[in-house]
């Protein structure tokens, strides 16, 4: 710095096209007509900025964004159809196989409880004599039944 | 440590070992039992009674000779006073143990057989089905845990005829 404007100007020098107000920036002028250090100062800062701005698009050139939108779009989207259901149930196979299993479980029960029908419960005193060629007779007493054969030919009987 | 060893996380004391089942296993083992036990709950109440300690008695009834009772035969009386004959000899005994729904067969003074099945057995009651294959006939009969069965078992022959006295629980 060669003078007291030089300290005042210094940091202007540094100023991007319209940051200065109109007559900030003409005095930054009509004190760089008359100092060479300034000058000097000034075509160092616009060289340095030239330099750092071609290093940094060098670099962001040197990487490859093409593929990062897919491989961001292949994280995110999921296969669909048949394949996308065979991967959802390889991920939660218990799930699956209890999601499948549920509903044969339930016609399991209704088969059992349809088949079963209503529970017959005996009663004492049923008695039920299936003869072929007879005639059988039943006796009830209170110490239980007495069943008689019957004539062999006498008339088949139940 | 030596350099480039590689270091394997130690297994938490809470873990389970390898090749053992997990929790979350455990308790889907856990859950297939309880399934599996109330699928056959309903026939436990049934097996819990699947065998019945059985007295079989054979028994000669005769319409000749003067009228007589086996001294053994006296619990029999009610149901035997009813028929024709008068005289009652017990001629054989035997003691089964009868499965639910198994048939046993009991030899015959001819040489047929009563086949006795367990058909149902509940706390008061219980169900037999008496077969006489020889004679073509087949009974069905729920009696009380105090009554007895008496059922003829030949035909009639010179006047005598064969019975079998069936007691449950004797």
């Amino acid at each position: 710095m060669s003078g007291p404007g030089c300290t005042r100007f210094a940091p202007m020098l540094s100023a991007r096209p319209g940051e200065l107000p109109a007559e900030e920036e003409r005095a930054l002028h009509a004190h760089l007509e008359g100092c060479g250090a300034c000058r000097a100062r000034l075509a160092d800062e616009r060289a340095l900025d030239g330099l750092v701005a071609r290093a940094l698009l060098e670099e962001a050139a040197r990487v490859d964004f093409a593929p990062f939108v897919d491989q961001v779009m292949a994280r995110v989207e999921r296969p669909r159809g048949l394949r996308g259901m065979l991967a959802l149930v390889a991920r939660h196979k218990v799930a699956a196989a209890a999601t499948a299993l549920a509903p044969a479980l339930a016609a399991l029960g209704i088969i059992l409880y349809v088949s079963r029908g209503p529970e017959v419960v005996p009663q004492v005193g049923d008695v039920e004599v299936v003869s072929e060629g007879r005639g059988p007779v039943v006796l009830s007493t209170e110490a239980g039944p007495v069943v008689l054969l019957g004539d062999p030919t006498g008339p088949e009987g139940t | 440590m030596a350099a480039g060893t590689a270091v394997r996380p130690e297994r938490s004391a809470a873990s389970p070992p390898a090749g053992s089942l997990g929790p979350a296993r455990s308790r889907r083992t856990n859950g297939a039992f309880l399934l599996l036990a109330l699928v056959l709950a309903p026939s436990a109440g049934q097996a819990a009674e699947s065998t019945v300690p059985v007295r079989v008695r054979i028994i000669k009834g005769s319409r000749q000779g003067p009228p007589s009772m086996d001294p053994k035969l006296r619990d029999l009386e009610a149901q035997l006073g009813r028929l024709a004959y008068q005289r009652w000899e017990e001629v054989g005994e035997h003691s089964r143990s009868v499965a639910f729904k198994k048939p046993v067969d009991f030899p015959l003074p001819d040489g047929s057989v009563l086949t006795l099945t367990l058909e149902d057995a509940r706390k008061d009651t219980v169900t037999f089905q008496v077969g006489v294959p020889a004679r073509r006939t087949r009974s069905r009969l729920t009696i009380s845990k105090d009554q007895r069965i008496v059922h003829q078992v030949t035909d009639e022959k010179d006047g005598a005829a064969y019975f079998a006295s069936v007691r449950p629980w004797p």
